[in-house]
């Protein structure tokens, strides 16, 4: 058993050496910059908060309803959390802003408000749901980012609003390649990278800026410096970053706290969804996962997964814009 | 040499078959409802045993209990009584479910060669085994079943004789290959688990006689229980038989003084006749025994008839020398 | 090498049980064990959900499924009498009833005597027809800083307090139950079509 764990040891270091080797390599200027202007602007954001206003948050839920008195602009519903107990931190995937508002956790909050700690297990968890469906997506982005590598030329296009009912989550990517088979053992790599950013219990982080900032931060995307202006203009000239370790992403709704959050991943699928001429062709890469905490047997599980492969009839990616899908975009 | 190359068979055919029941495992507890338990271990009888008389295709043609369609065979609930050292060490650490297999296969191999009858502590028996140093190559022993011990192939008995004015025990490994025949001469059981007690009682206890006839117990009789109170001779003793609770025996009360009473007192344990757990780990749960026995019920019970078809050609054909 | 005792014929327990037993420590020694396990089995009974320390707990629920288990009438046959055919439920509540070595088994185990009364009429109708262990045993969170022994809660199943563990299979919005319930919908609608068609 010891040597079998050592070899596992091994295998692992060598693994995320080669990973780091990797990420080093990957880890172009484009990366370090948006990761810098993406810390910059929070910093300006904390600063311009200037007088520190006190708000009333009355919390409603177990232990007991409260009524808890935190900073306007500054303070989020973890630190909330915070006051109530490390469980509590642990547990909440979102919070519920006045009964209706889905809130990210570490998002700060803007006025006096109910706020409602959710996790996976409540009554009604639709809006939880939607929100660990779209952080999967995310997630497959940021892991898809880190799995190909940099000859590839991947470019992450965009993941369309979460469909839980379609049994998978989706992320369309453009790669150089026109004739990507993928492997098992390629998918199986790309779902244990999934399974690498949960362990790493990674913050998932929100950052409402203006279009130009954003423009800024995605100069070296193609796709996403074309969907910038549609997004802004939806959003009265704002748009909603999400970022999780290094990987910087346009999303529209909430996301999960933490991706420790992921439970069981299986990325099952790549389809070819159309040609990009020279540039390759547009990918969609699908997967279907289960929160932590959350068991199903191997039978159950690997029906869920087959029905995952199937190509996801969500908004592809290619097609021109219309009003309606455009506001689908998140 | 036949024998040799069967036993080698049988031996690689169990052992494969062995490991393709690797996972075979003995259930730890039933997911089946109890009402259906008896039922199920019945088909899974006769799907283990089929494979058995398979194994062993040399074998002359034993006529298995001739199963209607309908009824199926039932393992005698008494098989743990007659057939106690089939059942698996109840010390866990010491378990081996292959082991156990392999050595259940092997028993009856042994079982095929030899007839191991019946017997329990307190039969009179007569043992014949193997002497390189003897006469005729053969020794045979006959004594009483003080003690039988252990579990699988190494399970044993001891026979008690007094030969001589000279008390002799003999230890026998039942599953020996070089014991020849085993005879019982005298089937009855005693009112305790072990007659270690006959060492400190009056020779005339323990002694038999050599040349003892067997004696004939009715078929589907009980077994007689001896309840024989034996005379102890006076202290000192090898034991300390006053503490041991001894149905058997007459007069422990005329060597028992107060400071034997005192010092039993001081050292008693009440509370262990209500410690319901360690009586289970010092047994095998029903369950596996019934698991144990349904597997080697076929063939010890078609071993039972050929057993009781050769009584009765023996009594039979009885050849008179005239003059 | 020992031989397995065959005088007694128990049933198979239906929990994990060590190979050897705990010796809990007890200044009154093996009795004082014994009567520390009582108590708790008593507990058990009584509250039919108790909280308490590990090692008295796994050692208490061995006993507390083995009361059941021979209340319940499994025969205790000894060694010279006609072994007795294991009785359904039915007739060995009688069975448990009368026999008398169960009689003081559960007089000896259970400190209080109205749940000797209990254990006959209520748990052993209740647990007739059961299929799996009689008491369920959870962990329980430790006291740190603190006492930091491993706690656990121990109760018999079928309580009337609401349940310890999360019962995922009854909210069809959960997320696992929302993708079987849409995976199994497609997969009778294709069964369908494979009929029509």
């Amino acid at each position: 058993m010891s040597r079998a764990t050592k070899l596992h040891k091994a295998s692992w270091c060598a693994l995320s050496q080669l990973q780091q080797y990797r990420t080093k390599s990957n880890f172009s200027t484009s990366i370090a910059s948006r990761n810098e202007l993406f810390a910059q602007e929070q910093r300006r954001q904390r600063d311009a908060v200037g007088r520190i206003d006190k708000i009333e948050v009355r919390y409603l839920g177990l232990p007991e309803d409260v009524t808890l008195v935190m900073n306007n602009h500054i303070s989020t519903p973890f630190n909330c959390a915070q006051h109530l107990s490390e469980g509590h931190c642990r547990r909440t995937a979102l919070a519920l802003i006045d009964g209706s508002v889905p809130w990210d956790m570490h998002r700060p909050l803007q006025e006096s408000c109910t706020l409602q700690l959710l996790n996976f297990n409540v009554s009604e968890p639709h809006v939880v749901n939607k929100a660990f469906w779209r952080t999967c997506s995310f997630m497959l982005g940021a892991a898809l980012t880190r799995a190909f590598k940099t000859e590839a030329n991947l470019q992450l296009h965009s993941f369309p609003g979460p469909n839980i009912k379609s049994g998978s989550f989706i992320h369309d990517i453009v790669l150089e390649t026109q004739n990507w088979q993928p492997s098992k053992s390629e998918m199986r790599a790309i779902s244990a990278e999934m399974i690498r950013l949960a362990a790493q219990d990674l913050r998932i982080e929100r950052l409402d800026v203006q279009q130009e900032i954003a423009q800024e931060i995605f100069k070296d995307s193609k796709y996403k410096s074309e969907q910038l202006p549609s997004i802004a203009q939806q959003n009265n000239g704002r748009v909603s970053l999400y970022r999780l370790g290094d990987h910087i992403d346009i999303s529209r709704g909430p996301m999960v706290a933490s991706t420790h959050f992921l439970g069981k991943c299986t990325v099952s699928a790549a389809h070819k969804l159309a040609e990009e001429g020279s540039a390759g062709a547009f990918y969609r890469i699908q997967g279907v996962a289960l929160p932590c905490g959350f068991k199903l047997s191997h039978v159950a599980y690997g029906l869920l997964e087959e029905r995952s492969q199937k190509l996801n009839p969500a908004r592809l990616p290619h097609e021109p814009f219309e009003e309606q899908q455009q506001l689908q975009l998140s | 040499m036949v024998k040799f190359i069967k036993m080698n068979v049988s031996r690689a055919m169990s052992k494969r078959w062995a490991q393709q029941c690797v996972f075979n495992r003995i259930v730890t507890f039933s997911t089946k409802p109890t009402q259906h338990a008896a039922a199920v271990s019945e088909p899974a009888a006769e799907q283990k045993t089929v494979s058995t008389p398979a194994a062993a295709a040399a074998q002359p043609a034993t006529t298995t209990p001739a199963p209607t369609t309908a009824r199926k065979p039932i393992v005698p609930s008494n098989y743990r009584f007659i057939y106690p050292e089939f059942l698996p060490d109840p010390k866990v650490e010491w378990r081996n479910p292959i082991r156990e297999k392999l050595e259940r296969l092997d028993m009856l191999d042994r079982r095929r060669q030899i007839d191991l009858p019946e017997f329990y502590v307190g039969s009179i028996m007569a043992v014949t085994s193997s002497d390189p140093h003897a006469a005729g190559k053969t020794s045979r022993f006959v004594g009483i079943c003080i003690n039988r011990d252990r579990c699988g192939l190494r399970s044993r008995f001891v026979l008690r004789n007094v030969i001589d004015h000279q008390g002799m025990e003999v230890v026998y490994e039942l599953y020996d290959p070089t014991i020849q025949k085993v005879e019982v001469l005298r089937l009855e059981k005693r009112l305790d688990d072990n007659l270690f007690y006959l060492r400190d009682a009056l020779p005339e206890y323990s002694t038999f006689d050599e040349n003892m006839e067997a004696e004939h117990l009715e078929e589907g009789a009980p077994v007689p229980v001896n309840d024989i109170k034996v005379v102890l001779r006076p202290r000192p003793w090898l034991e300390r038989w006053e503490r041991q609770n001894l149905l058997g025996v007459a007069n422990i009360d005329q060597y028992i003084k107060d400071k034997h009473r005192k010092s039993a007192e001081r050292v008693q344990k009440p509370w262990e006749k209500f410690d319901m757990m360690k009586q289970y780990r010092s047994t095998i749960p029903e369950e596996e025994q019934k698991e144990v026995f349904a597997e080697v019920h076929t063939e010890l019970h078609s071993m039972e008839l050929q057993r009781k078809r050769n009584k009765r050609k023996r009594t039979f054909v009885k050849p008179k020398q005239l003059a | 090498m020992n031989q397995a005792d065959v005088t007694k014929l128990i049933s198979q327990l239906r929990i994990a049980v060590r190979p050897s037993q705990r010796n809990l420590k007890n200044s009154d020694g093996p009795e004082g064990r014994l009567l520390k396990l009582r108590k708790t089995v008593t507990a058990l009974m009584k509250h039919e959900r108790i909280e308490l320390y590990y090692n008295r707990a796994d050692e208490a629920r061995g006993y507390a499924e083995l009361v059941r288990i021979i209340s319940n009438g499994y025969n205790i046959s000894s060694l010279h009498s006609i072994p007795i055919p294991k009785q359904l439920i039915s007739n060995a509540i009688r069975h448990g009833d009368r026999h008398k070595a169960t009689m003081e088994l559960a007089d000896y185990w259970l400190l209080e005597k109205q749940l000797v009364h209990k254990l006959f009429k209520v748990l052993v109708p209740r647990y007739e027809n059961y299929n799996v262990s009689y008491t369920r045993m959870y962990r329980a969170p430790r006291d740190y800083p603190g006492m930091y022994y491993r706690q656990s809660v121990l109760e018999l199943r079928g309580n009337p307090y609401p349940s310890l563990v999360m019962d995922q299979s009854h909210n069809r919005n959960l997320l696992h139950n929302v993708l079987l319930d849409e995976a199994r919908k497609e997969f009778r609608r294709k069964k369908l079509a494979d009929l029509v068609n």
